[in-house]
């Protein structure tokens, strides 16, 4: 299959101690795939701590999911799904040398990520002034149970751990954008964007268990 | 050598994963509605969940086309997590005393 060749063969990304781009490109994606085989096992720690609460209270977390809106958890899985779909969109452009389409495609992605964050803004601060707080400094009366505060305190580990993860995200995005405009990227080096991309994918795939481990019970 | 192989998805079959996915998103919000007794409710949620994911990791993160060996990387993650809740659940499922001051 003919690929849309770049025949003027840029190579300055290409690092001397690789063979070649492919070389270099497969070394720095198996690297990001042993990150992520941290990732998972990092946030497995929580999703464990999860289990283990839930086997002891499950009455507990049947009445304290109630306090989560489910309509906003299923915005934000929908928004994060989309922002996955742009992130493929923009490796897409870049493999195709659209360095226009990657940008905008980025900045979508960026956009839906601050959507989630600022959706995820208002339920935490609408929890707090309730006095739905982590651990010791929880002081709401509206759940039965006399150990509601540990729902909540796994709640805000396990979406706060996600939520700085999709503030990294963005961070990374915005540096993808500085680079695409300095034209650093074309169909023959997108590494960052690729790796970036796996990254916000496994982000959006944490989500994807969160969204009906915490809002979905009952 | 710039006769790169890496796979292209068209714009169609990505906005097919995506839509695959929004659609599996509404079932795991419908199947609340009609209340499946306990404890089908939990693994349906979680299945649809599973199916998600994989579907992300196939066709987003391009496991389908990838090298086998990030295939394993990702396989043995889920492999050793696994393990990681079935040992601790060994323990505190069966203790005699089973909750801590905490």
């Amino acid at each position: 299959m003919a690929q849309p060749s770049v025949t003027e063969e840029r190579l300055e990304h290409l690092q001397h101690h690789f063979i070649d781009s492919d070389q270099q490109f497969e070394a720095s994606k198996m690297g990001m795939w042993i990150f992520l085989v941290t990732e998972i096992l990092f946030f497995g720690g929580l999703f464990l701590a999860y289990i283990v609460y839930r086997a002891w209270y499950p009455e507990l977390y049947l009445l304290a999911s109630e306090e989560l809106h489910t309509f906003w958890g299923a915005v934000n899985t929908v928004v994060l799904i989309g922002s996955s779909l742009t992130v493929a969109m923009a490796i897409r452009s870049a493999q195709l040398n659209q360095i226009k389409g990657l940008i905008i495609n980025l900045w979508i992605t960026i956009g839906l990520a601050t959507v989630f964050m600022v959706i995820k803004y208002f339920e935490y601060t609408e929890k707090f002034a309730k006095g739905i707080l982590p651990g010791a400094h929880y002081s709401y009366e509206g759940i039965a149970h006399e150990k509601a505060n540990i729902f909540f305190s796994i709640y805000y580990m396990m979406t706060g751990l996600h939520g700085i993860h999709v503030l990294v995200g963005i961070g990374l995005m915005l540096w993808l954008v500085y680079k695409a405009k300095k034209k650093v990227f074309h169909s023959g080096y997108y590494t960052p964007v690729e790796i970036t991309g796996l990254y916000w994918h496994l982000v959006d795939i944490i989500w994807i268990f969160l969204f009906p481990l915490l809002y979905l019970i009952d | 050598m710039s006769a790169h192989h890496h796979h292209i998805s068209t714009a169609k079959f990505l906005w097919g994963v995506a839509t695959s996915l929004f659609i599996l998103t509404f079932i795991t919000v419908f199947v609340t509605w009609i209340h499946i007794p306990e404890p089908w409710n939990v693994v349906v949620a979680i299945a649809i969940a599973v199916v998600k994911a994989l579907i992300v990791a196939a066709f987003f993160m391009n496991l389908w086309w990838d090298s086998k060996f990030n295939v394993l990387l990702f396989i043995m993650s889920i492999a050793f997590f696994l393990l990681l809740i079935g040992i601790t659940l060994l323990d505190t499922l069966y203790r005699v005393d089973p909750v801590p001051s905490f």
